[in-house]
């Protein structure tokens, strides 16, 4: 095979993910059969995967194996498993109760410590950090704002966490300078949501540029010009469509 | 000025697609190389792995699936470069289900391309049910957590894994996360109880939240979304999809920033019309 010639796989690969992406697009003209192809090919592969993968790498791999190995260990955990089967069976169902009492116990004995420890402790850690540092030439405060362990810092992270929080005690009334305080909080809180909101735009355009970069991949010779056919072909369908469905009004 | 206004803040929304189409693709099309700063936070994982000696544990955990793929992909890529460059020994795995292909496709694109082999340079555990639990059973015992690879392969003996029990021999985690589980599950069940080092990459919606780990130390280092896959790829010096998406991100903001100027300067023009917009 020439080095340059893609392998049938990958081609068909290449116009099935430039069909399905159009078809997903469409939508942005109006909600139709296309889009709804590609949505439905989409919940259903993405289970039929799930489904598969699992079966092979939780049942085969690490039980079934496991128990022609001789190993019987992993019975226990089908057993508590298939307990919670029983919630169909109205007369055994409190059994599943055992399963729900294991998942809850386990689940909160692990998590809890591990939760309080990393994401309270940590974090009250890191919002006292010294405003000052004892230095050979004596004591000293940075100042530098790119320094995220500054001083300066330090004091906006402190102001920023103690009126985010009086913004949401609402036990007193939110006047004089519990009103600025509550007021500053809510700036702090409009800059974090800001920031969170810039980052989204960001992540949500990025999805588009790697779906374009796709389409102008498999736009080429190489790929039978997949998108450019592709999209003819979807261009005309939807207008076939849009001319029945106006008939049909 | 008002008619125009109105005009405009009533336009079909399919011509703002259309521009943010065109943003995008005509840089793709004819890129025009706007440069491309790295930031401390990206730089905190490049400079770590630069530091590990030949030989070192990387545990890279890809917990995204395919919808994540344009923003994670790029930074896998760019971080297995320069773990094979630097002759780690890497262990992958994800915690995302529907992911396991594309991880593999990931592991074994770079790994052919870098020369490196499965099962001594480098091991594809796939995925394991249970996250925080299945973290604790790999701090245990990595074999009994992942018995087998994901090509079915057994993991005990495997060269990579020589002298790898469990997670406190792994010298350096990260994790490209799109959501939970991922690098907050990877902290809490890992990090925190077995004492590794740990950095994270993430979609640029999960970045902000992640901050507050990082400023604590908690993590070395971020990749936020493809702004911080371009950075890691300007790093290592390999420029990849990353790098070259960046003038279409930089022309859908200004785009974006655009209509919303735009936006705001419609709203005050017509700030008395209230009940009048069509």
């Amino acid at each position: 095979m020439p080095e340059h010639l893609i392998p049938t796989q990958a081609l068909i690969g290449a116009w099935v993910a430039v069909g399905l992406t159009l078809f997903i697009f469409s939508f942005l003209y109006k909600d139709n059969p296309l889009f709804k192809l590609g949505e439905h090919l989409y919940v259903g592969i993405s289970v039929g995967y799930s489904v598969v993968v699992v079966w092979f790498t939780v049942f085969i791999r690490l039980v079934w194996q496991e128990i022609a190995k001789g190993n019987y260990e992993p019975l226990i955990p089908v057993v508590i498993g298939l307990l919670i089967w029983t919630r169909f069976v109205p007369k055994i169902a409190w059994l599943s109760r055992l399963a729900f009492a294991f998942v809850v116990g386990f689940g909160s004995g692990v998590a809890i410590p591990r939760t309080i420890s990393s994401y309270i402790l940590k974090q009250i850690e890191d919002t006292v950090n010294p405003l000052v540092t004892m230095t050979a030439g004596g004591i000293s405060l940075n100042l530098d704002l790119a320094n995220p362990q500054s001083g300066i810092n330090t004091i906006v992270l402190l102001i920023g966490v103690v009126s985010v929080l009086f913004y949401f005690f609402f036990s007193v009334e939110h006047s004089g300078a519990g009103y600025v305080a509550a007021r500053t909080g809510v700036y702090f809180l409009m800059i974090g949501f800001g920031a969170a909101f810039g980052y989204t735009v960001m992540s949500r355009m990025s999805l588009l540029i790697g779906r374009f970069g796709d389409l102008k991949t498999f736009s080429t010779a190489d790929y039978n010009y997949a998108t450019l056919i592709l999209l003819v072909l979807t261009i005309v369908s939807l207008a076939v469509w849009e001319k029945t469905r106006r008939r049909g009004l | 000025m008002k008619e125009f206004a109105r005009w405009m803040v009533s336009i079909d929304r399919r011509i703002i697609f259309l521009l943010i189409a065109l943003a995008t693709l005509l840089p793709l099309l004819h890129p025009f190389g706007l440069p491309i700063k790295v930031s401390p936070e990206v730089r905190g994982v490049y400079d770590y792995i630069e530091s590990l000696p030949e030989g070192s544990v990387f545990l890279l955990s890809l917990d995204f699936d395919p919808s994540s793929k344009p923003e994670l992909e790029p930074q896998a890529i760019a971080l297995l470069r320069h773990a094979f460059r630097k002759q780690l020994r890497v262990i992958g795995m994800t915690h995302w289900l529907p992911g396991t292909g594309l991880a593999d496709s990931i592991f074994s694109k770079v790994a052919t391309e870098m020369k490196r082999e499965s099962g001594k340079d480098y091991v594809f555990l796939g995925w394991s049910p249970g996250t925080g639990s299945l973290v604790i059973s790999m701090g245990q015992d990595l074999y009994k957590a992942f018995p087998s690879d994901y090509a079915k392969k057994p993991t005990l003996g495997m060269p990579v894994l020589e002298g790898v029990r469990n997670l406190r021999d792994v010298t350096y985690l990260i994790s490209l996360a799109a959501g939970n589980p991922g690098i907050e599950m990877w902290y809490v069940f890992g990090k925190d109880k077995y004492r590794f080092e740990m950095g994270g990459g993430s979609t640029g919606v999960m970045a902000p939240g992640l901050y507050p780990f990082l400023r604590s130390g908690q993590i070395n280092g971020l990749i936020g979304g493809l702004q911080g896959a371009a950075e890691y790829e300007t790093l290592i010096g390999q420029k990849g999809t990353a790098v070259a998406g960046m003038d279409a991100q930089s022309a859908d903001h200004f785009v974006i920033i655009a209509l919303v100027l735009l936006c705001n300067v419609f709203y005050f023009v017509l700030r008395g019309d209230k009940g009048r917009l069509a």
